[in-house]
């Protein structure tokens, strides 16, 4: 069991965003997690990657608990969030984005990074991962004039080139049109295909029910139910909490 | 008793802050702004009514010119420098605003000269006011009517007139604003000249308390009018003024128990940084 | 000519600064309003290790490790707070600076520290001050050109994204404020010995508006352009002595028009003619 979050809960204000949610993520699983809005998707997101610390339970990560652990130290153990909205270093280029991740190693330590001058690496495995995302073309664009489609594939190509064991993706296809996103979507199976453990939040239903393998269903910040996609769609409690708060988007 | 006397003095200052700072809040609740500059509208407000005042002999006459004065020098500044700048980050603008303010502090100093002016009549200066055993001037009094006064001013216009619904509905949100048929340029210049006019008479009140108008008085009261509205919270008025007359307190009790240690602005700074540090978003202000 | 040497040294201890400045303000992007008050940590340092009878080199490394020490207590104010309220922040400890050491009487309070023993002459400090300054010059260079100066930019441009890839946010900012703040305590220590003299009102709050203006007149971020903004704003009032009187209006002045037409300085404006001149 590559990640476990155990009987995480956290409540801002009197509101119970995640209460008391279990999550289990093998490696090499495909996982979509979604719910209608304020089901507490990202806040568990949220949770796992360590942007927000629980008020209770906790988060394993290959054996080692995490729930406490900063930010960069669980991107350096190879837990990689790709945001929502997508945050480029906005006055670089796509490549240079890339990069800097690319030489995490490097940059871990300020003083170790003060030393190293060589970015002849960084840059082919920046370039070789624009590729993979299908987005070479756009490596010398300014982060700042690239369309939205280019910057969510480079966010991926960041994640990527941490080496991430589990890729976090929050909401990869918002924003993007209908072939955008399915093409987005085959990409993420690719990737998954290729070995690397993911788990995405989705309000696309349509792209996210025919990519994934398993799906877990959050509504009021507890898990309504988790399995295959078609049988988890077709239940009756999982169809009302998407109905009956009215905000069913397909 | 002495204690008291502390305590009042420092509320003297405090509200000279609160006048200050309730400028600064207003601009920066609206336009994301550290107007510093506030300095110098403050200045030019104590030079006009020293002017006046020495030239007319009368006060009222003085304070009207140093409204009259500030309330147009505000929203100069505004319409020159800030507005061709909106868009860019923020440290643009406060560092334009330091360029206005040493540069006009400069100019006060090539005008008037660096040793400063005196108001000839100062009857306030020399009037006591007793009462329950402690003593104030008659300007400790007067500033601290002003305050209230003048804010008391500013609430109902904020709460009850049109116009001041509508500054803060462009405050809490622009672009709603805008769509219900608020003006925001009406309301950006509207808000300097309610800062800037506030600035002006406090400038005026200032210089009669130190019976002395220099070009660099505004500098350091627009610094801790800085440090007042991160306190206060920054945009949040109440805070202001409670963060206005602590630090005023603060300073009075702080100068005479620290005074071996640090002076007067380091004490602000001191309890401005620590605080900040034990919370990042001031006393009063909400989690960013 | 002892009067060339003078101003040639102290455009070259504003160019230590203002380079300094820029690594934390230009590289990393952490507003710093109150970079004057390093310089004067240095300076008092030292004299105070020289006035005891320590050696000149010990009273210089006793500059820069005061100031780096205070740096980095101010990188962790940078730490807690962002943007606007770190140039309030900043500008306090510059008053926090001055207001405790004009009240320290082992310090001299107003009339500061005097008769520093001066162990070299005019050449000396000309020589030893541009040597430091062409020093923090490959330096600022070398730091652009290397990792950290990519960690900087990350760090400066988006600090959360720069956190989710796996950089040490935190530590960076505070090696920022240490490179930048000890290399005013060494200008700080130099200045003292060639004054020898060093009182609480030559570092205060105009004194960091002045490294800032050369920072920004210069091109906040732009290495060369910072010297060549040091440098200018050196030589200026002592070039056209009327200058001189004026000073500060020019200052204020200029830090308006730059802020108004071309906020990345005179580089800034550098570069886009001749992308336009090339187009």
């Amino acid at each position: 069991m590559m990640l476990e979050g155990r009987n995480l809960a956290i409540a801002f204000g009197g509101v119970h965003a995640v209460a008391g949610v279990d999550l289990r993520v093998a490696q090499g699983e495909l996982v979509g997690l979604i719910g209608p809005n304020g089901a507490g998707k990202t806040t568990l997101l949220r949770l796992l990657t360590g942007v927000l610390t629980p008020d209770s339970g906790s988060v394993q990560f290959e054996g080692r608990d995490v729930t406490r652990m900063p930010i960069h130290r669980r991107a350096q153990l190879g837990i990689v969030l790709t945001h929502q909205i997508v945050r480029p270093f906005r006055d670089m280029t796509l490549l240079d984005n890339v990069m800097v991740a690319a030489a995490a190693n490097l940059t871990r330590r300020p003083w170790r990074a003060m030393v190293s001058l060589d970015a002849q690496p960084a840059r082919e495995r920046a370039r070789a991962l624009l590729a993979r995302v299908g987005i070479a073309d756009g490596a010398d664009r300014i982060a700042r004039s690239s369309p939205l489609g280019y910057l969510k594939r480079m966010q991926v190509a960041r994640a990527l080139a941490l080496d991430p064991r589990l890729l976090l993706l929050d909401e990869p296809l918002a924003g993007l049109n209908y072939a955008e996103a399915a093409r987005f979507a085959d990409l993420i199976a690719e990737l998954n295909a290729d070995g690397v453990t993911i788990v995405l939040i989705e309000h696309n239903l349509g792209e996210v029910t025919r990519t994934v393998r398993r799906l877990v269903v959050l509504h009021n910040g507890a898990v309504l139910a988790e399995g295959v996609p078609r049988d988890v769609m077709e239940r009756l409690d999982v169809r009302d909490a998407y109905l009956g708060v009215g905000a069913a988007h397909a | 008793m002495y204690y008291a006397e502390l305590l009042l003095v420092g509320l003297v200052w405090g509200c000279t802050y609160a006048l200050m700072a309730l400028g600064l809040t207003l601009v920066y609740g609206l336009l994301r702004i550290l107007h510093v500059a506030q300095a110098t509208v403050f200045t030019l407000g104590a030079y006009v009514g020293l002017l006046v005042a020495n030239y007319s002999g009368s006060l009222a006459l003085a304070f009207a010119a140093a409204a009259l004065a500030a309330g147009a020098l505000g929203p100069l500044i505004y319409r020159l420098i800030y507005q061709p700048i909106l868009e860019k980050p923020p440290s643009v603008a406060l560092v334009a605003s330091i360029g206005v303010l040493i540069a006009m502090e400069d100019g006060f100093r090539l005008i008037f000269g660096p040793y400063g002016l005196s108001f000839t009549h100062n009857s306030w200066f020399t009037t006591p006011v007793s009462f329950a055993g402690l003593t104030l001037n008659l300007v400790q009094v007067w500033i601290v009517l002003a305050a209230v006064l003048l804010l008391t001013a500013f609430a109902v216009f904020a709460s009850r007139t049109r116009a001041g619904v509508a500054w803060r509905a462009t405050v809490s949100d622009p672009a709603i604003a805008e769509s219900f048929g608020v003006g925001v340029i009406g309301v950006r210049y509207l808000n300097f000249l309610i800062a800037s006019i506030l600035a002006g008479v406090a400038g005026v009140l200032v210089g009669l308390l130190n019976n002395l108008v220099e070009p660099g008085m505004g500098g350091l009261i627009s610094y801790k009018g800085l440090a007042i509205i991160v306190l206060g919270g920054l945009g949040n008025v109440p805070g202001t003024l409670v963060a206005s007359l602590l630090l005023g307190v603060l300073e009075s009790f702080g100068t005479v128990l620290l005074d071996k240690v640090m002076d007067r602005d380091a004490i602000s700074f001191l309890f401005l940084t620590l605080i900040l540090m034990v919370r990042p978003q001031g006393l009063l202000g909400k989690a960013r | 000519m002892d009067y060339y040497l003078s101003v040639a040294t102290f455009a070259a201890l504003n160019v230590i600064l203002a380079l300094g400045l820029n690594l934390i303000s230009g590289f990393c992007g952490q507003v710093s309003l109150g970079h004057a008050a390093f310089y004067g940590l240095g300076a008092y340092a030292a004299a105070l290790c020289s006035v005891a009878g320590l050696p000149f080199p010990i009273a210089l490394l006793a500059g820069v490790l005061a100031a780096g020490a205070f740096g980095i207590l101010a990188g962790f104010a940078a730490l807690r707070v962002r943007e606007d309220f770190l140039a309030i922040v900043t500008m306090g400890v510059g008053f926090l600076f001055i207001g405790i050491v004009r009240k320290q009487q082992w310090l001299g309070a107003e009339m500061g520290i005097a008769k520093i023993p001066s162990p070299l002459d005019k050449w000396g400090y000309a020589a030893l001050a541009i040597g430091a300054a062409v020093g923090m010059l490959l330096l600022s260079l070398h730091v652009r050109r290397s990792w950290m100066g990519r960690a900087f930019d990350a760090v400066a441009q988006d600090e959360d994204a720069a956190r989710s890839i796996g950089i040490d946010v935190a530590g960076y900012k505070i090696a920022a404020f240490f490179i930048g703040t000890a290399a005013a305590g060494l200008a700080g220590g130099i200045y003292a010995h060639m004054a020898q003299l060093v009182v609480p009102d030559a570092f205060n709050f105009i004194q960091s508006i002045t490294v800032l203006a050369m920072v920004v007149i210069g091109g906040v971020g732009s290495t060369l352009g910072v010297v060549t903004g040091a440098v200018l704003l050196t030589l200026m009032p002592e070039m056209f002595r009327f200058i001189n009187d004026y000073k500060l209006l020019a200052y204020g002045v200029l830090l308006l028009a730059v802020m108004r037409f071309s906020p990345d300085g005179l580089a800034g404006l550098l570069s886009r003619l001749l992308r336009r001149g090339s187009a």
